[in-house]
């Protein structure tokens, strides 16, 4: 694996519709990095529906970002152990109630202290939905990686889910140069300039002037998301993950990586109901390989070819 | 055509520019079938794309593939599929239309493709030495009936072929084999 230069990577794992898997994969993924010597930090940043530490077998810690945001206590003392030494955990928020109401200075405010911790690889499990908060904090990632199942509401979540993405980076790339009325204004009279979609929004916008066009390009050029497809029933569904990849690139005109698949199997939801952590449990499992394979394309910045199908 | 921008033709078919012809060929029948059809991936965001926007990301996709015949077949690795003709990107969903599979015309296909045996077996798990016995029709080395099926099904699909036509007349000369013998 490749080392690792200047300080940790932040991978953020989200991705629309809830249960693909999103915390499964993230737990295992990290196990997987701890057991090949890489330090790593869990963040179940799930609020209100946190269930990491279930996955790992970590009975429910008693600390958690609740502490964080009410009583201001520093990120670093909310980690809690798991099995492996090379892992820690900061469980969510299972009591407070007002979790929609994070400010985004408070969000900042974790990503500078995320990115203080003494560690390889931080991931955060982000949950589902597209809340604005969600989509900050997958913006915010060094790695925004998006976990999927082969079923058409999954799929339209996605979309829901990474237009939301695409809309906010616009956003923060064009409003920090002062073109943050003409985004909106564009955008909100949208049918009168003939836009149905992102990317004749961003074709629109492109034309407006070369400042525009060079930002758009940069901030853009350096845009993409990681695609993992979960619970793969039948080898054809591998290429549903290509597909995607396409429509992405032809339909809304930025790139995905499709890292890896995961197959369906029964022994991991028996795993996560007994509390076992599946990787320990199996490690030569097919499912263990294919988390490995991803584990290893996510930290090279590979993606999977498309073989004979 | 010297100086042509080739890599904007993998691109289009999202390859890198090293791919191998099969590599783009099974891209284009890939896209050329999720672009025309309805499936999971299209259907959630089938209304706010066009007919004619997909209209135009197929017609790109078809001049990518003719391009990168044409690239393939000036370098002498052509696919020139089992008629001797250059194969044409229409044409490349049914060329074998009048072609009955053997062992032999498998050969020549795979052959035509670039593939090596030993990649086939890599992607189907498949035991080389039966590739070469079902290529070869070594019938009477090959595995009992049911399995042997599923191998030639699987054969097909490294290939792009109609794994079910395939399959139908390949098992025919099995038979044909196994009441003489």
């Amino acid at each position: 694996m490749a080392r690792v230069k200047k300080g940790c990577e932040i991978w953020a794992i989200g991705g629309g519709k809830g249960g693909t898997g999103k915390s499964f994969v993230t737990g295992n993924i990290g196990t997987y990095l701890a057991s090949r010597g890489k330090r790593v930090i869990l963040i179940d940043a799930d609020i209100g529906g946190a269930n990491l530490h279930t996955i790992l077998g970590v009975s429910r810690p008693r600390t958690s970002l609740t502490d964080f945001f009410e009583r201001k206590a520093s990120l670093a003392d909310l980690i809690v152990c798991c099995d492996s030494s090379n892992m820690g955990l900061v469980t969510g928020d299972l009591h407070s109630i007002d979790s929609g109401n994070i400010r985004y200075t408070q969000k900042l405010r974790l990503f500078r202290q995320i990115r203080t911790l003494e560690t390889d690889y931080i991931l955060i499990d982000l949950g589902s939905g597209s809340h604005a908060n969600t989509v900050d904090a997958f913006l915010l990632a060094d790695k925004m990686i998006i976990v999927l199942v082969p079923e058409i509401t999954a799929i339209e979540n996605m979309y829901h889910f990474m237009k939301n993405v695409l809309f906010k980076k616009l956003k923060i790339s064009l409003g920090s140069r002062g073109f943050k009325e003409f985004l909106q204004d564009t955008w909100r009279n949208r049918t009168t300039y003939g836009i149905k979609n992102i990317k004749e929004l961003i074709d629109y916008l492109r034309k407006h002037s070369t400042e525009v066009r060079e930002v758009l390009d940069r901030e853009l050029s350096g845009f993409r998301i990681y695609l993992i497809m979960n619970q793969i029933r039948h080898t054809s569904e591998i290429s549903i993950g290509f597909s995607v990849r396409s429509v992405c690139m032809k339909y809304f005109g930025f790139k995905t990586h499709y890292v890896g698949y995961i197959e369906y199997e029964d022994l991991v939801w028996r795993c996560v109901n007994e509390q076992r952590p599946y990787l320990q449990s199996y490690p030569s499992s097919r499912c263990a390989k294919e988390i490995g394979r991803i584990a290893e394309n996510l930290v090279e910045g590979r993606q999977i070819k498309m073989t004979y199908s | 055509m010297p100086g042509e921008d080739y890599r904007r033709y993998f691109e289009i078919l999202e390859l890198q520019p090293d791919a191998s012809f099969s590599e783009v060929r099974n891209a284009y029948l890939h896209l050329k079938r999720l672009y025309s059809t309805e499936s999971i991936v299209i259907h959630p965001i089938a209304n706010e794309f066009s007919e004619e926007s997909r209209q135009e990301v197929l017609q790109r996709i078809e001049d990518a593939y003719e391009r990168l015949s044409a690239l393939f077949q000036d370098n002498g690795s052509a696919y020139t599929g089992s008629r001797g003709q250059p194969l044409g990107p229409e044409e490349a969903g049914d060329v074998h239309e009048h072609v009955s599979f053997s062992g032999e015309t498998l050969r020549q296909i795979r052959q035509g493709l670039g593939i090596k045996l030993h990649e086939i077996a890599f992607a189907t798990k498949i035991r080389l030495q039966y590739l070469e016995n079902i290529e070869s029709e070594r019938f009477g080395d090959l595995p009992p009936e049911v399995y042997l099926r599923g191998y030639i099904v699987n054969y097909a699909r490294c290939l792009s072929l109609d794994s079910g036509r395939v399959a139908r007349d390949y098992m025919k000369r099995y038979r044909d084999w196994k009441k003489k013998s």
